[in-house]
């Protein structure tokens, strides 16, 4: 029998990396601002402190902000089984910013399909519970690509503040989300409020959860402060304490890990 | 050594086809390597051979193609090789390049599509480029028995 046609040697790779790990979530919303990659740093961090094998990959091609939030840098390190994720404690953090550092990239959209699947594919990420994936903004090629690379594997955590025109973007990544077969795990509403004196005052607005989870046929799963500690501090110092931040994202790990498969 | 890596993949990618096609022995494959990824086309197909064993791949022959790097500026058209890019992939911060156990590496040789990022247009400066070929990772035939 003879074939001529080419074969993805990047997908295959991926795939053989895939059947090492246990869960994939995807953390979106479509648009941006809404702290996708403090989410999905802190869900990250928390898990990984909770014991579980956890990894985060950070797939935004154009605005990789994983490393800044984690404080992590250039270079990257090769092994024998492909390239080494940087650690934060015991979590293993891979992203395209390690590459490039504060070099744009830009990028249309054909070849961006095949640099995610070479990221993923190229790192030995070992064996694993989790692997957390940070979505950039827009229903674009990194999301779509996503989409596909983790198809049948994945969920989607949706990434929302309280703001009306934010739960509507994410709306329309719930209804993607549907068509694309990816089922959802829950909302995040990141930026519920700020705690201050024992008081909570809400920058972005209150919401009807009720309302909120019609809209998004999703269940709230936390409600995370805005905390401004976090910028000046780092979110994994900020996450080392025993504070309302902390505590959001802990239940936040608890809720994905019981409900995982 | 990312050869080696490069070269499980490719023979990961091989018994992926062979799974997907029945049963059957491969006794040819051919692969193809963009010039981008400044890969040694003899270790490749040394350590191609080397993890090729096993009665599906043992003694299939091996071809390994370098296909040439080539660029083309969407804003003023011009179109240039890797000559040129080698230049500008000379000034590269050693920050950024890849710490392998005996050497450093351009990310360009695990992540050919991540060229935007360190090559421009050589005439406008402009980062709006393509590369027609030259980042290619792929197995183009197996042949089976």
């Amino acid at each position: 029998m003879k074939s001529n046609e080419k074969y993805a040697v990047s997908l295959a790779a991926a795939r053989e990396r895939l059947g090492r790990i246990a869960n994939v979530v995807l953390i979106g919303s479509g648009k941006g601002g809404v702290g996708k990659s403090t989410v999905a740093s802190g869900l990250a961090i928390s898990m990984s402190r909770a014991g579980q094998r956890t990894a985060l990959l950070d797939v935004d091609i154009h605005g990789a902000s994983v490393p800044e939030y984690l404080d992590l840098g250039p270079p990257v390190r090769s092994g024998m089984k492909g390239l080494q994720p940087k650690m934060k404690d015991s979590l293993s953090v891979m992203s395209l910013g390690l590459f490039t550092g504060i070099l744009p990239v830009p990028m249309r959209g054909e070849s961006k399909q095949e640099l995610i699947t070479q990221l993923f594919g190229l790192t030995d990420w070992g064996c694993l519970d989790y692997l957390i994936v940070d979505l950039p903004p827009s229903m674009g090629d990194e999301l779509l690509s996503a989409f596909s690379l983790f198809a049948g594997r994945a969920t989607l955590v949706l990434v929302t503040t309280p703001s009306p025109a934010s739960v509507s973007v994410v709306s329309r990544l719930r209804r993607l989300a549907e068509t694309e077969g990816v089922r959802v795990r829950g909302v995040v509403v990141n930026m519920a409020y700020v705690l201050s004196d024992r008081k909570k005052t809400f920058p972005f607005g209150t919401f009807d959860r009720k309302l909120l989870e019609a809209k998004l046929r999703s269940a709230v799963i936390a409600e995370i402060p805005l905390e401004p500690l976090v910028s000046t501090l780092g979110i994994a110092a900020v996450l080392n304490d025993s504070n309302e931040f902390s505590r959001a994202f802990d239940r936040l790990a608890e809720s994905i890990t019981f409900n995982s498969p | 050594m990312h050869e080696l890596s490069i070269a499980q993949n490719i023979v990961d990618a091989v018994l992926s086809e062979v799974q997907k096609n029945g049963k059957g022995r491969v006794t040819e494959i051919s692969v193809d390597v963009g010039q981008l990824m400044q890969l040694d086309r003899n270790a490749l197909a040394f350590a191609l051979r080397l993890l090729m064993t096993g009665p599906v791949l043992k003694g299939a022959r091996v071809h390994v193609r370098v296909r040439k790097a080539s660029f083309s500026c969407r804003k003023c058209e011009l179109e240039w090789g890797m000559a040129e890019a080698q230049k500008q992939l000379a000034a590269v911060p050693d920050v950024l390049r890849v710490r392998e156990p005996d050497s450093k590496e351009l990310p360009l040789h695990f992540l050919p599509s991540l060229y935007p990022a360190f090559i421009h247009c050589p005439r406008c400066g402009s980062s709006d480029i393509f590369s027609k070929e030259g980042e290619e990772m792929q197995l183009r035939r197996v042949v089976m028995k």
